[in-house]
């Protein structure tokens, strides 16, 4: 093995134990090295990434107060602290486990179980180093942006009958996925294939069936390798996006909640897991999952203010729709709040919404004084800037919660005028019209809706039921669609299949419709048909 | 008076609570071993007899701490927990890896290291977990060697196989006849529970390629004339 000249090297030791940070330190000295910083907190081992660079970082997994090394190492990427060149090893006292689950999500260059020595130090550290130095020209043409030269460079090295062959043909394969080079990636891991199943090979070739839009195969792949390894969690991230892009949102949530399960540290798939909850109107999941993206934020680089926000309005809104909710909810959603505005810098929007929430809040609990004031303040803050889309989406569901139904109709009437050519603020404001405004969505809706008409027309009432709910989930307030959904349990009713359910679902379905329509509604005559025959099958119940 | 206990209290998940305070003893034991190095490495051993101690004091604390590692590992094993990372590895690495984690232990017993293994060697197993059962028997081997311990990999009809032998006495006939099964029925006989050996047969068992897996062989004899531990894995 190259003997390295250590004492050109520069290291940074990361550790809460001061002991151990001496104890370290002395080893590298023994090997020679020079340069050695130490740091006792995450803070300061940042701090000392932002002020220079290190060929290598030792850094310990339990940093103490909440911080891991994980987050130390993905603040440094986020930040663009450190790069390709620094290599970064996580030492741990923990069990394995957390150290790999860790190690799937952050991947760092290594990591060393403690006690170490100094050989074990010495080996590690030259084998390590020796790989940089044989990657260095694929990383300098990764810095510069030059993929063509490193997939380039990548090739020729998993070529060759070396130690650094498998390590090449691994990033390659990244290289090849990312830049949409898909038969190459296909070739280069049925290549590997061939030899050893080994996973991170055939998660590789289903990420390539899946970027194809071979959906399904790509889903059953994942699923064997889930199976076999069921703490592979890389394996269930791109199953999650596989059942995303199939729209199947139930098997979508099921598979977030599963890797939450495996590890439940990690706040982007916690935050992931809010999201899709929401969408499957699934509250107790979503507001657990949201509450925990909130509570990981405070320690990582990932933590932001939209994570408290997004709480306290999944709260209000449960809280809106008169869902049995504990009552602590408001009081925890109005502390992440104020914690918001103390863990991070808020700008101007984002002050004015964390106002117009808390707003939402009160509104939503039957504090209308205190809602009003919020809503004033906010609105008196907005009036001196050009205030975003988003704040004011705020303040009209501040307006609906207080009852002032015509006030939020005409900001969002005047929205729809401010936004007319941006396509992309339309779909924003879509989930709160009647009618989609934007063109994407308006099309979408009609294409969902057709195929559902289709099915009722063939009597095929749940295949129908599935189209106008899926077309539901986009555009709650869209009447024409929960009429059709009232139709469509109509005529399952009239087709003898009736049970308490039915007539229930069916009875909400019209509720809804009841609190959005106007009476000057070109559909109003039709709900008024629908009710009454809905009513009429449902007597002989 | 007659009191009946809460039937929910009396619930306590004892393998949980034995697990989670072997976890604390196997971390308290790593900074035991972590300072004993230290201390070792600052005052070398004065005298033959200081020497011998030095040695019998770190390798009991190694044998417990990779006692401990190997009960939390069983643990993980039998409710799932155990995360398997099998991806390609070089054997030296493997092996001079954990020649290096015991590099006190085999100083201070002047032990004499020998291997066998070409460089370019490459398998697929899980490092971690094949690192720590060589680990194991490389503590178990500095304990009942006389002077050299011998590590090889090689490969033979399509399964690897790395041996690790010394010059020692040997293995106990009752071990050679039946290693894994002895934890099973918890024969304890002289006071060794053989966990090591259930734990390495369980670890070889979890490789497995097509129809074949893992498994583990002791013998007496070859290379050394003294005991060998082999593992297979395809």
């Amino acid at each position: 093995m190259t003997q390295f000249d250590y004492s050109k090297l520069s290291v940074l030791i990361a550790d809460d134990f001061s002991n151990f940070r001496s104890t370290v330190n002395s080893m590298l000295q023994s090997l020679g090295v020079i340069d050695v910083e130490t740091a006792g907190t995450s803070q300061e081992a940042i701090d000392w990434c932002a002020r220079r660079t290190f060929d290598l970082i030792l850094c310990d997994y339990n940093l103490g107060a909440g911080r891991t090394g994980q987050h130390v190492l993905e603040e440094l990427r986020h930040h663009e602290l450190i790069s390709h060149k620094t290599v970064f090893i996580i030492v741990s006292a923990e069990a394995s486990r957390n150290i790999v689950m860790s190690a799937y999500d952050c991947q760092p260059d290594d990591y060393l179980m403690k006690p170490i020595n100094t050989q074990m130090l010495r080996q590690r550290m030259s084998r390590l180093l020796a790989q940089r130095q044989s990657f260095s020209r694929v990383y300098a043409a990764m810095e510069k942006g030059d993929t063509t030269t490193a997939m380039d460079v990548l090739v020729d090295m998993s070529l060759e009958e070396d130690r650094n062959a498998l390590s090449a043909q691994k990033m390659l394969g990244e290289v090849f996925l990312q830049e949409g080079f898909y038969d190459n990636a296909e070739k280069l891991y049925s290549k590997v294939l061939e030899q050893r199943q080994v996973d991170w090979a055939r998660l590789g070739l289903a990420k390539v069936k899946q970027a194809k839009g071979e959906l399904e195969m790509a889903g059953a792949w994942l699923e064997k390798i889930i199976e076999e390894n069921p703490l592979y969690l890389p394996a269930y991230d791109s199953l999650a996006q596989n059942w995303e892009k199939r729209g199947e949102n139930h098997q979508w949530q099921f598979t977030v909640q599963k890797a939450v399960d495996i590890s439940p540290m990690s706040i982007l798939r916690q935050k992931k897991l809010g999201e899709v909850a929401q969408l499957n109107n699934d509250f107790s999941t979503c507001v657990d999952a949201l509450r925990r993206t909130v509570k990981l934020g405070e320690h990582s680089c990932y933590g932001q203010a939209s994570n408290h926000f997004q709480f306290a309005r999944v709260v209000s809104l449960g809280m809106e729709r008169n869902l049995d909710l504990d009552a602590g909810l408001a009081q925890e959603a109005l502390k992440y709040l104020e914690d918001a505005e103390k863990w991070y810098q808020l700008d101007e929007a984002q002050t004015n919404q964390a106002l117009l929430l808390k707003g939402r809040v009160f509104a939503a609990t039957g504090e209308s004084e205190r809602a009003a004031e919020l809503l004033t303040q906010a609105a008196e803050n907005m009036e001196s800037c050009e205030a975003q889309l988003e704040v004011h989406l705020d303040q009209v569901s501040v307006l609906q919660s207080l009852g002032k139904r015509e006030e939020a109709q005409a900001l969002l009437k005047s929205l729809q005028e401010m936004y007319k050519g941006d396509q992309d603020a339309l779909k924003k404001l879509d989930a709160f019209l009647d009618e989609p405004a934007s063109e994407a969505n308006r099309a979408l809706v009609a294409t969902i809706n057709r195929e559902g008409i289709d099915f009722y027309n063939k009597e095929l009432f749940d295949d129908a039921l599935s189209c106008f709910e899926k077309a539901r989930k986009l555009f709650p307030k869209h009447i024409g669609i929960q009429l059709n959904i009232v139709q469509a349990y109509v005529g399952k009713m009239k087709n003898g299949q009736q049970d308490r359910l039915i007539a229930n679902e069916c009875h909400a379905c019209l509720e809804l419709v009841a609190s959005l329509i106007e009476e000057n509604n070109p559909a109003y005559g039709r709900y008024l048909k629908l009710r009454e025959m809905a009513s009429a099958t449902v007597e002989f119940l | 008076m007659n009191m009946t206990m809460d039937p929910k209290q009396n619930n306590l998940d004892f393998s949980l609570v034995l697990a989670s305070s072997v976890h604390d003893m196997k971390n308290s034991v790593g900074m035991l071993l972590a300072s004993l190095e230290q201390v070792i490495e600052a005052t070398p051993p004065e005298s033959e007899e200081q020497g011998r101690r030095f040695s019998t004091l770190h390798y009991e604390a190694s044998r417990i701490n990779s006692e401990l590692v190997q009960l939390l590992t069983i643990y993980r094993m039998q409710n799932n927990f155990l995360p398997i990372n099998i991806d390609e590895h070089y054997l030296l690495d493997t092996l001079e890896d954990q020649v290096a984690r015991n590099h006190t232990l085999i100083e201070t017993g002047k032990i004499q290291i020998d291997m066998d293994c070409d460089p370019d060697l490459r398998w697929c197993y899980d490092n971690d977990l094949i690192g720590s059962v060589v680990h194991n028997v490389l503590v178990n081997c500095s304990r009942y060697t006389r002077t050299r311990i011998f590590l090889s990999a090689t490969v033979e009809n399509d399964v690897l196989k790395i041996t690790i032998a010394d010059d020692g006495h040997g293995y106990p006939k009752e071990m050679l006849e039946k290693p894994a099964s002895m934890v099973e029925n918890a024969e304890l006989s002289r006071n060794a529970t053989h966990l090591g050996l259930y734990f390495a047969e369980n670890i070889a068992a979890m490789h497995k390629q097509k129809n074949r897996k893992g498994y583990i062989e002791l013998k007496n004899g070859a290379p050394l004339n003294g005991g060998a531990f082999h593992i297979y894995l395809p």
